[in-house]
């Protein structure tokens, strides 16, 4: 019997460097110059630290340079490994059924898929006869003559108090109808998420990065805190705020206007401002990030060789920004693509995306089906991906320092306040006071009243539960610290992960656009497929020869799994930055004899740094909400985490349930600030 | 049963965290196949029985769980109740474990729905996974009530509770409805909210409902009638009772016959909370029980069966879990309370395993494709 746990694992890879270590020695001579400069450079630098003379031990210097001259690669290798056996295994597993039938290979399924109207729309007669180019181009130009735009009233607010009614314009395209299909209406649905997201994140970047006012490092770090909340809680969260008799409607209400149904008259509308819930932030959080790492002193030059303030902005600092704003919007439009239980749960059955019908094929044992729609979703976000990273990867940066913009006071004296800059601001903040605080708030308040009014009785729950609970029940106390393990584990490894990615590839021209690529997967694989890859790949044991099988499940496989689906956020916050350094830095520094490793950490990593605290949060966060990976790799009952406590508390009373739910936003809340504030001493 | 042990001894030997792990698959068949289980002389009555069963019977707010562990324990005190937590795809996981002849641990699933027998039914063998029961060895299975037979040919499982689909509508807002016809009118434009029948309990019980009212071939243009006078079908019972009726968006939802039980306790005012049985009848979901096919505590697994069919357990399983005992009425006995606020409509139908058995996903994705497309 074997067992090869991950952490000996680690080991093994550790002795064998020291191995390979040792029959570098001989090679060393000829390197010794150079190893001897640069351990004087570690000497100069860092004086503080410096250990036993190099002299009394030769060999560990040895192994610690040879080390640090592999740290890259050691780290990209056990990355591939961990990639390997957590994410392109169990997902390779579900989608060869997308082109297996009975063993033999056939593009049967991907065929059905692609000419079922009900998937692709009117591109289903595309795909059945793609050689009929003359009748495909007939029906097109039909449809183009008969578009006419038209602007519609479609919604309009009843005032009682002086009885009129002002119409609104809402957005109603007005075109010949097109059968979308299931792919359509997803894509549709996620352009404009994606659209709604980056308008209300990038207001919230722009005064995180350019204002102070008390608060703004908490905010900053809160501005996540959306993204960890389960589906449930948020839906229920946005019926709480939004609802007929919901918090928007009772302070209106107040004020002797509505009530409105929000919901009801446009549920595309909630859901679309439901995805910007969670991915707004996204948005704000990346691009915070670029704005604190821009280099102004290129601003301050480019004005005192007489360019206005607004052509300085145009041409230095928004060049600076591009990256991390487009990086916001792919991800948005990646998730909101692959978007699950918000758009039923809100919408109804008929804002159905592809994802809805992954999960019933998957319910109902068709693998087939529900791998070849997860193979086409995946396809189209990698292809996405791809050329956003072509454009991302061909840009080079002059970036010489983070010197980030300087803050200015948000109200300094009510006549600044008073001015249109600063009232837009407030705007902004009440929009997104009703927006992300209000259905949070609500959820809070609702946790604390029943029918009768105010009561603890669902806090009662949890601390009997955690008194006097059996060992085969969730509890509370078990549940946070599982979370807060998993989630310091997973950023433990994802950050090294994910900085390692972006190091190798963001300047390794088209081969590295690729890896970058490949190695965004975790993001653009359905996560109902990657759920079910890890059950009958991982848990179930993968069949090796001999009789043997392989498992991996446990505490450690479950921070594993955290971990992949958590570098990708590391890998997207730091390559815009990366992007726009000046190469010539790292270039200079190899040149007087830096390895490739001392040359990142001492040089790239510190102006990177928000960056990578930016990455490291969104690391926490995705531990911290990961529902299926930890519930399908959970062995026994010993690891389950709050999002599994919530769902778990969850009966036909919601109390509980919604309790446990505002536990996890306290100390996930908490845990941000602590991170952030952590982090903060290590950004310039 | 030796796999476990081992598994638990090489868990152990590792430190915190049980990572990757090379296992040899056993190699000893158990014979799964025999048809009935004889009544043993001298049955085994010692050992851990392990029983899996969903979230609410062991996490809800009063879980009947706890105290089915504590009651069978002091029964049998020879035996061990161990309570397995049924895995995130329910009985799917069971049927992928068989088809790739790993070993099932658990002796009992606590929980089985007609349809998740169609679902083993459909990819396994006929008659598989679970054993099929020898019912003079269960001597309180005949208290069953006529109607809540689950009908599957192979007699492997036994109804322990039963709940009700009904509808539950604002007396302030709208009038009871009668009939599923009833719907259709104008008084009930935009005032309905089902669930998706493809991933809610509830919502296929209404769509199965319909099916049985309509048939299969005029149930979707009853559906086509109802989308067309506004019905909204969002994802789960929870939000949409919790979400959208609890915060008033519509008079008008698909839930449970016991709805009041809930909103009395919770000190909601019962307008709100009014239930409707259309055409007189609520839609049952029993509630079923069944031992593994290689259960190894076979003798304990009956003795398990036989006990949860008792008049103590049944009243604590229909009041902590806030469904109707299986037995029939001189079998139990319930509190007044219960009585005053979970109502059983007057006729319960349900669709048997032999018409579900080869439509039920054949005419929930037809259902899905209509609804989704429009």
């Amino acid at each position: 019997m074997v067992c090869v746990g991950f952490r000996e694992l680690l080991d093994r890879s550790s002795r064998e460097s020291v191995n390979s270590a040792e029959s570098a020695e001989s090679a060393a001579v000829v390197e010794s110059a150079d190893s001897a400069s640069s351990a004087d450079r570690s000497t100069d630098e860092h004086p503080a630290t410096k250990g036993p003379p190099d002299s009394a031990s030769p060999l560990s210097s040895r192994v610690r340079t040879w080390l640090e001259r592999h740290a890259l690669a050691l780290t990209a290798l056990c990355t591939a490994a961990v990639l390997v056996v957590m994410l392109y295994v169990p997902t390779g597993i579900v989608f060869v059924n997308a082109v297996l039938e009975n063993g033999r290979p056939t593009l049967a399924h991907i065929a059905g898929v692609l000419t079922d109207p009900f998937y692709v729309g009117v591109l289903a007669d595309v795909f059945a006869d793609p050689l009929a180019i003359g009748a495909h181009l007939r029906s097109l130009t039909g449809w183009v003559s008969a578009i006419s735009v038209s602007l519609t009233v479609a919604f309009s607010v009843p005032i009682p108090a002086v009885d009129v009614t002002v119409p609104i314009p809402w957005f109603a395209l007005s075109v010949p109808p097109v059968r979308q299909g299931l792919f359509g209406f997803t894509a549709v649905q996620a352009a404009l998420s994606t659209v709604a997201s980056v308008a209300i994140g990038l207001p919230a970047a722009y005064i995180l990065a350019n204002y102070e006012f008390y608060g703004r490092r908490t905010l900053r770090s809160l501005t996540i805190l959306p993204f960890v909340l389960p589906g449930i809680m948020v839906a229920v969260g946005f019926y709480a705020m939004f609802g007929r008799t919901g918090t928007l409607n009772s302070v209106l209400g107040a004020a002797g206007i509505g009530p409105f149904a929000f919901i009801e008259t446009s549920p595309l509308a909630v859901v679309i401002l439901a995805h910007a819930f969670y991915n707004a932030p996204l948005v704000a959080r990346v691009t915070v990030a670029a704005w604190e790492s821009v280099d102004v002193r290129a601003v301050e030059t480019a004005r005192s060789l007489g360019a206005s303030k607004r052509r300085a902005f145009r041409d230095i600092v928004v060049p600076q920004l591009a990256p991390a704003v487009l990086t916001g919007a792919l991800l948005t439009f990646i998730f909101t693509f692959m978007t699950f239980p918000i758009v039923l749960a809100l919408g109804g059955l008929q804002l159905a995306t592809v994802e809805v019908w992954i999960y019933d094929r998957i319910q109902n044992l068709d693998y087939a089906d529900a791998a070849t729609l997860a193979v086409l979703e995946t396809l189209l976000s990698l292809g996405l991906t791809y050329a956003y990273l072509r454009y991302e990867s061909a840009r080079s940066g002059l970036s010489q320092a983070a010197s980030a913009p300087p803050t200015e006071p948000l109200f300094p004296d009510l006549r600044t306040a008073l001015s249109p800059r600063r009232l837009a601001i407030a705007g902004y903040g009440l929009l997104a006071l009703v927006l992300f605080v209000g259905p949070i708030a609500s959820l809070v308040v609702g946790s604390v009243t029943d029918g009768g009014g105010f009561t603890l009785r669902n806090y009662a729950f949890l601390l009997e539960r955690q008194l006097a609970g059996e060992q085969y029940q969730a509890l509370p106390w078990p549940a946070i610290r599982n979370s807060i393990l998993f989630g310091l584990a997973t950023l433990a490894i994802a950050v090294p992960m994910g900085v390692v990615i972006s190091v190798l590839t963001v300047r390794a021209g088209r081969s590295g656009t690729l890896v970058d690529t490949l190695a965004m997967l975790p993001l653009a694989v359905s996560g109902v497929v990657f759920g079910i890859g890890l059950l009958q790949g991982l848990v179930f044991g993968l069949p090796l020869p001999g009789g043997w099988r392989l498992q991996v499940t446990g505490p450690i496989a479950i921070i594993v799994a955290h971990a992949v689906a958590a570098y990708p956020f590391v890998t997207r916050n730091v390559s815009p930055l990366l992007v726009n350094l000046n190469s010539a830095m790292v270039e200079s520094a190899r040149a007087l004899g830096a390895s490739r490793f001392r040359a990142l950490l001492d040089i790239e990593l510190p102006l990177v740094a928000s960056g990578i605290v930016a990455g490291a949060a969104f690391a926490f966060a995705i531990s911290i909400g990961e529902f299926s990976s930890t519930v399908i790799l959970a062995s026994g009952n010993g690891s389950y985490t709050m999002p599994v406590a919530v769902e778990r508390y969850l009966g036909r009373r919601s109390g509980p349930a919604i309790a446990m739910g505002t536990l996890l936003l306290a100390v996930t809340a908490a845990s941000f600030v602590v991170i952030d504030r952590v982090g903060g001493r290590y950004e310039l | 049963m030796k796999r476990r042990p081992f598994v638990t001894a090489l868990g152990g030997g590792l430190t915190a965290g049980l990572a990757g792990c090379l296992t040899r698959d056993d190699t000893d068949e158990e014979n799964g196949g025999e048809t009935t289980d004889p009544e043993p002389d001298d049955p085994d009555l010692e050992g851990t029985l392990e029983v899996v069963t969903y979230e609410s019977m062991l996490d809800g707010e009063t879980p009947a769980g706890p105290w089915l562990k504590d009651e069978f324990e002091s029964t049998y005190p020879d035996a061990e109740l161990e309570w397995t937590l049924l895995p995130d795809q329910g009985i799917n996981h069971y049927i992928s474990r068989a088809s790739r002849g790993g070993t099932i641990d658990p002796d009992v699933y606590l929980g089985l729905n007609v349809d998740d027998l169609v679902t083993v039914d459909d990819n396994l063998d006929d008659g598989g996974l679970f054993r099929e029961l020898n019912l003079d060895r269960i001597e309180r299975s005949d208290r069953i009530r006529d109607g809540l037979d689950m009908g599957d040919p192979h007699g492997r499982v036994l109804a322990y509770d039963t709940g009700y689909i009904s509808l539950v509508y604002d007396e302030t807002a709208v009038d009871e409805p009668e009939t599923f016809e009833d719907l259709l009118d104008p008084a009930y434009e935009d005032a309905l909210i089902a669930q998706n029948a493809q991933t809610s309990d509830p919502g296929q019980a209404f769509l199965l409902w319909t099916i049985d009212a309509f048939g299969e071939d005029g149930y979707l243009e009853y559906w086509a009638d109802l989308a067309d006078n506004g019905v909204r079908v969002l994802d789960d019972w929870t939000e949409s009772y919790y979400g959208a009726y609890m915060n008033e968006e519509r008079p008008m939802i698909v839930s449970y016959s016991t709805d009041q039980v809930f909103a009395s306790a919770e000190g909601n005012d019962l307008s709100r909370h009014q239930t409707a049985f259309l055409n007189d009848q609520g839609y049952a979901n029993p509630e079923g029980m069944a031992i593994f096919e290689g259960a190894d505590e076979v003798d304990l697994a009956y003795e398990f069966v036989d006990f949860a069919l008792s008049n103590a357990a049944q009243a604590e399983i229909a009041e902590r879990n806030v469904q109707f005992p299986a037995v029939a009425d001189e079998h139990v006995d319930l509190d007044d309370e219960f009585d005053q606020y979970a109502h059983e409509p007057p006729e319960a139908v349900t669709i048997g395993y032999e018409d579900l058995r080869g439509n039920l996903d054949g005419w929930v994705d037809d259902w899905a494709r209509d609804f989704a497309s429009q």
